[in-house]
Parts: structure tokens; sequence; C-alpha cells
């Protein structure tokens, strides 16, 4: 490990603490459900809804399954969510703010323009009708939430294209007659990237929080499949007698987007440093 | 600190104890018109602001309401229902058969839009009349005194009173309708013939009753609230916290531990619905009906009411509910087969029908924690005999939108209801239209269900049912899984509750302790 | 800020708003099923019935004509499902409780936020610092779809402190705005400190210590102004947040906002009042934008200048 990654993960308390946290809960993802012994949607039909035991580390759901394999199993759809749909976020918000921010003048200005006027609108709501119009598919959920989190990537590449814009390898692929297109895709975005991609670690977690929103209002990834939204949702509705079955969910979501957070500040503060001595 | 926070809250929460019955109601009504309703929860409510011809008793069974005694001519065509002298509007006005005459005439009205027109359709013309054919003033129904209606039918119907009962039966105040039009419904405007009358309605926060001080029989209670809940663990917080003293649901995992720490409070008794799988009988392979035999063997519906669902519902073999009265439900072909059996009959029927082991099924289930359970239980049996599920959850709403346009290929559903079977059998008949969801056809089932519907008698009637059941019960067009048990919470304050099969608790018949 | 910039973004708004309209009103109309869908099944003559009273048997561009004439007279309609109101009747009825819960969470997570966040960006590094931070670090990791069922079960129903859902007194809104501003707390927090941080590095602010003028007074006159500026803008975002956030805490704690009307009216496909609370919404939200807007151009020199 580089000594600069090493004082990024574990420079301070915190970020030592959320780097061994999403370790671990990267590795129960990662091997969780083939550990338990039991599969997505095996029933015990003689532990319907049983508290955490040697058979159920985690306890069972309402219909007699293994959480521990279900925690797991919906932490992959709910991290898989946030990362594709930041994906898609960059995708789409990368070029964006590259284009406006290097043909600059009156195109950069409406092009922003739209993007202030999306943030201004309650864009959850719309992702919720949506899903109601279209109905539920987690492909629809990726697309939808990476289309409201774009926004962010855009403002910030456009920054940092205003940067680069004059920058001497720019003005000689210029000098050289090249296109605006080959300019911007072959040597604005590849310098601008870097920036985006630390942004986009805090909208990772961003997204699984409007994930677990979503799947509350009963929105969320539809049986047998789950993610800690559904099981969530799930435990709220029976949180008196089965608390483990809202509360382990809960946990985790919980301690991932702090180190999620956590982390993310910490890569920002870490490359906002570096850019300015830079 | 601490104490002075602690008494701050204690004053703030001092304003907000009621002095009534606060009763927990599963959703918002959407209208308080007896002839707009659509929902249970709406009946719930117009049941105590509203009377009748016949009214519920306190354990749910049909009472004289405002017609004291009833004659039914010997062909079964003609009813004669006189009405008690007594009978006001809570202004004042007499409640006579001119009301009843103009509600009934104003529910089959095109113009009313009434979702639940049909209810009343087997009186003479009232299809008719609602489809646009015939004008309200030939509906079967007349006042021949002030006290004295006439109903006159298509054709023999027996289980008239018990139609009755529903608001679309009710009167409405035909003094206030034609004055203020619609806006008879609103709280300042409020006139109705029940033990309550509407003193306030603030929409998702409380409907507030308050006694009718001209109802022939004064309630004990002077008022109570009906509070709409979002979920059924809200109901219970606040159930626990005091704030409501009845609920109708409460989260299923409760039930265990209120039945051995809150016996007092607990009430349930079985209730009078079929829960079902119905197989779309016109989309293949559902259309084979090895596979559907296949994939009813496979379900266990003792398995899923004692073991899974747990909450005292009553496993039935049949469409028509057990309790209902009278009827002799036909024995189901593989009734006795044990289930290892089943299981192996199961698998070589999907073998016989060429799918083996690669049959996949969509099963399509309303929202909410017992038809889910039901739902992943029944995936888990198909898995027995190697058949993979995909569960779809919606809305109930939209659930039997797609149920109703034949949009599904095994859906869970739930008919609520009435204690005649014909209420449940007309769901296989082809001439039903789209509640029959599964689009079932076969010509003797059709020919012995119609020639039921011509019998006054009721015993004759049941027996012809019963054979048309039996025919059907060979095609498999659906599964019959159980009759559902309805639980509430009720303050042992509150006296005078009776639970009952059709759950429905008029409030004029309860008191409470102080 | 010339009148021509602010006659440019109320246009802005107006246009965007009827981009909205036009949106919801197409999603809506695209959706299966009927309003009309019940527990109960309606015969077709019976439905038919209800379509024309609701006018849904026109063509699209009649219907959306129809709407848009009413809406120009502020009329949102009759609600399809809540047959004994109106949209503006349902509403005008629950935006004072929606307005009481978002506005006592904007108080409450911008006023908390920003004490934590100077009290914390005053000290940089310090002890006090480092765990002001991370408890604001332990709120973003508790949405509302944690926060409040944990706040009814342990506060509500074991403690049985305060009430556990509906109406009645200033005691039924303590949990749901601690709920909904648990997270935007946190966020003002950080954002302050950052903000306090980066401004105490300011040149001018060394030339303002320099000339020995009293501490409290560069906090106010040099040090908060600049480091409001990033939390001014984050208050669009937040208000945005805060409305998606009271849908979850309105549902849990049973209060009768026009965030359950939302919901209910999204599941149920009653199309005029999904529309009309989703305008609301919208409408909102672009003017407390603007209105964030032209706090900024105030506060910000540089802004000023430019305009």
């Amino acid at each position: 490990m580089k000594p600069s990654v090493r004082h990024t993960l574990f420079g301070t308390p915190a970020a030592a603490i959320a780097s061994v946290l999403l370790a671990a809960v990267l590795l129960y993802l990662a091997v969780g459900a083939s550990l338990s012994g039991y599969a997505l949607e095996d029933i015990d039909w003689d532990a319907m809804e049983a508290p955490p035991t040697a058979t159920h580390w985690f306890g069972t759901d309402l219909a007699g399954r293994d959480l521990f394999t279900r925690v797991s199993s919906g932490g992959r759809v709910s991290l898989g969510v946030a990362v594709i749909a930041t994906l898609v976020s960059i995708a789409i918000g990368v070029p964006y703010g590259a284009f406006a921010g290097y043909l600059g003048g009156r195109a950069d200005h409406v092009m922003m323009r739209i993007v202030d006027t999306l943030y201004a609108l309650p864009f959850v709501l719309v992702v919720i009708l949506l899903v109601v119009v279209v109905g539920r598919s987690t492909l629809l959920l990726f697309a939808a939430l990476g289309a409201v989190f774009w926004l962010d990537i855009a403002r910030i590449v456009r920054g940092q294209t205003l940067r680069v814009r004059h920058a001497a390898f720019v003005e000689a692929s210029r000098g050289l007659g090249a296109g605006t297109v080959h300019i911007v895709l072959r040597h604005v975005v590849p310098n601008v990237a870097g920036p985006a991609l630390v942004y986009a670690t805090l909208t990772v977690p961003g997204v699984m929080l409007a994930e677990a929103f979503l799947s509350f209002l009963g929105l969320g990834v539809q049986e047998p499949d789950t993610s800690w939204g559904v099981l969530i949702a799930d435990g709220t509705e029976n949180m008196q007698a089965a608390p483990w079955a809202l509360a382990i969910p809960a946990g985790f979501l919980a301690a991932t987007v702090w180190s999620l957070n956590i982390l993310g500040d910490r890569l920002r503060d870490r490359l906002d440093a570096a850019v300015r001595s830079g | 600190m601490h104490r002075f926070l602690l008494s701050l809250i204690t004053l703030l929460l001092s304003a907000t104890v009621a002095a009534e019955l606060r009763i927990g109601l599963g959703g918002e009504p959407s209208t308080l018109d007896p002839h707009r309703y659509n929902l249970r929860i709406e009946e719930t409510v117009l049941t105590d602001l509203f009377e009748g011809l016949v009214t519920f008793a306190a354990d749910g069974s049909v009472a004289p309401g405002v017609a004291e005694s009833w004659q039914t001519s010997d062909d079964g065509l003609t009813w004669q229902f006189n009405l008690r002298r007594d009978a006001r509007w809570s202004d004042g006005h007499p409640v006579t058969a001119e009301d009843f005459v103009y509600a009934f005439r104003r529910l089959l009205n095109p113009a009313t839009a009434a979702s639940l027109a049909y209810f009343m359709y087997p009186l003479a013309n009232a299809r008719e009349i609602a489809t646009g054919e015939a004008e309200p003033h030939t509906l079967g129904v007349q006042a021949e005194q002030p006290h004295t209606l006439v109903i006159t039918l298509a054709a023999p119907y027996p289980y008239l009173p018990e139609r009755l009962l529903y608001p679309t039966g009710y009167p409405v105040p035909r003094h206030v309708v034609e004055r203020v039009g619609d806006d008879w419904v609103r709280p300042e405007h409020w006139v109705s013939n029940g033990a309550y009358t509407l003193k306030d309605w603030r929409p998702q926060e409380a409907i507030e009753l308050a006694r009718n001080k001209h109802f022939h029989t004064p309630a004990t209670l002077a008022g109570a609230t009906y509070v709409p809940v979002a979920s059924a663990q809200n109901a219970f917080n606040r159930y626990r916290t005091g704030d409501l003293q009845a609920i109708a649901g409460f989260p299923a995992g409760e039930l265990e531990r209120l039945r051995a720490e809150r016996p007092a409070e607990l009430r349930e008794a079985p209730l009078q619905s079929a829960f079902y799988l119905a197989f779309n009988t016109t989309k293949p392979p559902f259309n084979d009906v090895r596979i559907r035999r296949a994939l009813a063997l496979a379900v266990e519906p003792r398995v899923l009411t004692h073991q899974v669902l747990k909450t005292g519902d009553i496993p039935s073999e049949s469409l028509v509910p057990p309790m209902v009265p009278r009827y002799t439900p036909p024995a189901l072909p593989h009734a006795n087969l044990p289930q290892a059996e089943r299981l192996r009959l199961a698998r070589a029927l999907l073998a016989d029908a060429g799918v083996g082991e690669r049959l996949e099924v969509t099963l399509k289930h309303a929202a909410g924690i017992a038809n889910k359970k039901a739902s992943l239980a029944i995936a888990g049996m198909w898995r027995q005999i190697g058949v993979r599920t995909r569960l779809h959850q919606a809305e109930l709403r939209a659930h039997y939108a797609d149920l109703r346009q034949g949009n599904f290929e095994v859906g869970h559903a739930a008919w609520l209801g009435e204690a005649n079977p014909e209420h449940y059998l007309a769901l296989l008949y082809s001439g039903t239209g789209d509640t029959n969801y599964g689009r079932y056809a076969n010509a003797e089932y059709d020919a012995l269900f119609e020639q039921a519907k011509l019998q006054a008698d009721v015993a004759a009637r049941h027996a012809l049912l019963a054979q048309a059941e039996a025919v059907a019960s060979a095609d498999y067009p659906v599964m019959p899984l159980y009759a559902a048990a309805s639980q509430r919470l009720v303050s042992t304050r509150i006296r005078g509750w009776r639970e009952n099969a059709r759950d429905v608790h008029p409030l004029r018949y309860l008191a409470v302790d102080p | 800020m010339s009148l021509a910039w602010l006659a440019r973004r109320l246009a802005g708004v107006v246009l965007t708003f009827a981009v909205i309209v036009a949106a919801v009103f197409g999603l809506l109309r695209l959706a299966p099923g009927g309003p009309f869908d019940g527990e109960r099944a309606l015969p077709p003559e019976v439905e038919a019935n209800l379509r024309a009273a609701y006018h849904l048997d026109e063509p699209l561009p009649y219907q959306f004509a129809r709407y848009v004439a009413a809406l120009a007279q502020g009329d949102l309609g009759p609600s399809f499902r809540q047959k004994d109101f109106t949209v503006n009747d349902l509403v005008a009825r629950g935006m004072p409780v929606s307005a009481t819960l978002g506005a006592g969470a904007l108080v409450l997570a911008a006023g908390v936020g920003l004490w934590i966040g100077i009290s914390a960006g005053l000290r940089p590094g310090s002890r006090r610092d480092a765990l002001l931070m991370s408890i604001a670090s332990l709120g973003i990791a508790l949405p509302p779809v944690v926060a409040a069922p944990v706040l009814v079960m342990v506060v509500a129903v074991f403690w049985q402190l305060l009430p556990a859902g509906g109406t009645g007194g200033p005691a039924h809104y303590v949990l749901p705005v601690l709920a909904l501003a648990l997270p935007y707390t946190a966020a003002v927090a950080r954002l302050t400190r950052g903000s306090v941080v980066e401004t105490l590095a300011a040149p001018h602010l060394l030339t303002a210590a320099a000339k020995g003028l009293p501490q409290r007074r560069v906090l106010l006159r040099h040090i908060l102004p600049l480091a409001l500026l990033p939390v001014l803008s984050y208050l669009g975002p937040m208000a945005a947040g805060l409305l998606a956030g009271s849908v979850v805490v309105e549902q849990v704690f049973d209060l009768p906002g026009i965030g359950r009307y939302f919901v209910q009216g999204a599941i149920n496909r009653d199309y005029t009042l999904v529309m009309g609370v989703t305008l609301v919404y919208a409408a909102l939200v672009l003017l407390f934008n603007l209105a964030v807007d032209l706090l900024y151009g105030r506060l910000d020199p540089r802004i000023r200048l430019a305009r």
C-alpha cells in the first residue's frame, strides 16, 4: 500500500474505523450468502420469524427465510444499485459538464441553466411517479436514480474543465486542428475524471439512501430479490415482535453509508489539498 | 431540567387525551355518500351513520332496521317491507317509503356513477337502468303507503334482506340532497338516519360522530371518533400508547404474544371470506388442466394456515367458506390423499404435460404482510415439485385491476362477504364478466348455475349450486385456500363488543367504562 | 441585481413549471389501471358512467386543455378518490401540517447544524472538533427511513414520553421533526465547518486579526457572511430533500400532511390529487430556490458586482 493511500484510509481515527467497517461489510456481502447454508428462497418451515440462533445467525424473516443470507444478498443489491446508478450519473454528468465548460459562452450558460432548473425539482417524487407508472423493475431503478444524481457530477466537472480549458495540451491539440468532440473526449475528460470519481464516492451512499426511501414506500426491488431498503421496510412492519429484522439491515445500511461518507470526505479533502498545492 | 421536560410533555399531552371512544380505521374513506362508496372501511363508518330497511344485530346477523317486518310472495318475486313510524332523519324529518324509492333510483341512475350499483341488480329493471336502457322510474320499487315499501325482483332472490345490509341499500336525505347537491356529504350539511350523525371530518386525521338525538333507540355512547391509520404497525403503536381504544389490524407477528399477554383485549373470529388462487385458464400453459391440477395438488392449505400464517384462518377445500349456512360443499377429488402422494401425483402430471421441471410461474398478490407470507409459502411448496415461482406484488387496486383484465398467470385473490354460496360461485360463471378472473367457462357449470338462480326455495337452490361446484372442481379453475380470520384489539373498558363472521361492530351497541 | 435579471429568473420559473405540468400529466395517463379500481369490481357500464362523469372519456388533448384552463384559475379539480373533497380542499388541509413539519425541520437543521459547524470549525483539529464532527457524521447515516421507526418504538412506545402518531398538539410534532431533521442537521454542520475553516485561512482575515480587531467582531463581520454562503446554496437541495423525507415521516407518524396524499394518490392513480400535490411541491421548491438566489446575491459581494 502506498503511504498516501494508507494515510487516506487510516489517517484519522474516524477514517480508520470507516475503512475497517467497510471492509468487513464488503467481506460479508461477498461470502455471507454462502456461509449460512441457506439459499435466498429457502423456507425453514419450523422457524418462522425466529430470533437469531445458532442455526439462523441473524434470525429469520416473516416467511422463515434466513436473514443472514438475505441481508447479505440484499446488501449486494443495494450497493449494486448504488454503484450502477453512480456509473450512470458519471456517464451523463462527465461529458455534459466537460462540453459545457469547454464550449463556454452561451452554450455553457444554457446547459448550466438546465442543470439549475433540474436541481430545483422534487426529483425523488418524479422517481416515485415513474416507478408507479412504469412498474417496478430494478433496471429502471438504476436508470432513474442515476438520472437524478448526475447533476452534481456535471457541475463539478464543468468547474474542473474551466481550469484545464486553456492548458497547454488542450491549446496544442487545438492548434493541430483537432475537433471539439475529439478534444473534449480525448484530452479534457481524462484530465477531469479524477475529481469526478472522488465526488462519485459520495454519490454512492446518496443513492443507497434513495433506494431505501423508495423501498420503504413499497416501490423498490421485487421479491424474491431483496435489498436493505426492502428488508428495513419489512422489519418496520413488525418491529416490536421481531426487532432484529429491522435492527440488522438498518444497522448495516447506517454503517455502510457512514463509512462511505467518511472515506468520500477524506478523499475529497485530500484531493482539494492536492489541487491547491499543485 | 429532566423533571421540567417531563411535566412540560405531560402538559402538552393532556390536551390530547380523548374523552370519548377512538377507533382505528385501516385507511381513509374515499366518500361518505352511501351510494358512491366502495371500500370496507367506508362500510364501517356508514353503518353507524345510516340505517337501511334492515340492519346489523350486535352479532352481525340481519335485524329489522327502518323496516319492522317484511313478507315475501310465494313466487319469491315480491317483497313487502313495513316501515316503523318513529324513524327520523337527524334533523327531525320522518323517514318514509318515498325516501327509499328516491334512494334506490338515485343509486342506479347512471348519472350517480355508483360503483357498487350492481349490488341492487336483483331488483326488476335495475341493470337496464344502470346501463341507460331504461328510465329510473321503471325500477322495481314502489311506495304503496308512506310506511309500506314494495320491492319487485327480476328473479327469485332469497338473500334480499342480507343484500340490503350494504350501504347501497341505505336511504339518503332527499330534502337535503335536492337543496345542496353533492355537497350534502359535508359535515355542515350532514343529515342521516342512523344512530349517529357526522360532526366533523378531517381527512387522514379524524371522522367524528355524535349521537343522533332523533334516532328511535338512542345509543349509549354520546360520540366516537374513527381515526385513519397509515399501517398496522402505526395502529398498534397508537393502541399501546392509549391513543386508540380499538383497532382492526396489528402486525401479524404480535399475535402469539398478544394471545398470551392480553387475552382479554384480543378479539378473534373467523371471517366470512374466500381466499383462493385463480388460474388464468386462457393462457398457456395454464389452459392445460394437468398443470392447474399439479399446482393445486402441491399446495397444502393447512400448512399455510397453521404453520405459516398462524392467524386463526380456516383451511377450506371449497370456494364457499365453511361458515356459510345451509350449504354442503362437494368433496374435492384429492381431499384425502396424503401429502407425499399428492406431490408424487403432481410431478407425474407435470411430466405428463411435457413441462417436467421447467415450469416457471408468476404469482401475483396484493400488498400486505399476510398476502405476501401466503404467496411466499406457496412458492416454497411449488419448489417441491420443481416449479420456479416469480412473485409480483402490487397495491390492492392495481392487483385486482390486473386480475380483472386477465393480466396474470396465477393470482392470489380474496372475496369477502355474504352468507350465500351464490356470492362465491358466481366467480366461476362465464356470464359474470371480469371478476371471473381466470375466464373459466364450462357449459355444464353455467347451466346448473343458471338453473339454481331460478329457485325460490333455498334448499333446492343450494343443492344445484353444490352440483355446479362439483363440476368445476374437477377442472381446477381455482385453488381454494382458506377463510381468513379477523383480529382486533379492543380495550377492556369497552362493553358490548361481539366478534362475528362479518366483523361488524356498530357503535350503537357499545358502551365505555370510565 | 437588476430588474431584468429578476424578470428572466421569473420567466424561467414559469417555464419550468409549465414543463412539469405537461410531464406529470402525460406520465400519469400512461399508467396501467384506472382511478376506479377498487376492492370490488365494477361492471363495464358503471365504469363507463364514472369515466364520463370525470371527463376521462374525452381525447387526451381535451383533458389536458380542461386541466390547464382550471389550473389557470387556481382550481386543481376534484379528487377521484377523495370524492367528497376537491384537491384544493385537501391541499389546504394538509399544507399546514406539512409546512409545520418542514419548517420545524429546516429551522432545527439550520440552527443546530450551524452551531455545531461553527464551534467545530473555529478550532479545527481540536478534540471538540473531532467529537462534534463524529456525532454529526453519525447523523448523516440516519435517514428518516431508519430514524423514524426507531424513535417511535423507543420514545413513544417503550418510554411513552411522546405520542406515537396523529395530531393534537405541539407534542405530536417533536418526534417527526427530529426524525426528518437529523441527516440535514449533520449535513449543515459539516458544510459549515468546512467553510468556516476555509474562511479562517483567507488573507483578509489575517489582516483583520493583525489589525487587532476583537475576535467576536471578526467572527460576526468577516467570517460568518462568507461561511454562510455554501450553507445557503445547500438550502435549495435540502428543501427538496426535506420534502421527500416528509413523505416517509408523515407515513410513520400518521400525520395528515400532503405527503400522505401524494403516496396514496400515486398508488391509487388518483390523477388529479397526485398532479395537485406534485405541482404544489414543485411550486414551493421553485419559489424557495428563487428566494435563496435573491438572498445569495445580497450576501455575496462578488455576485452583487457581477450583476
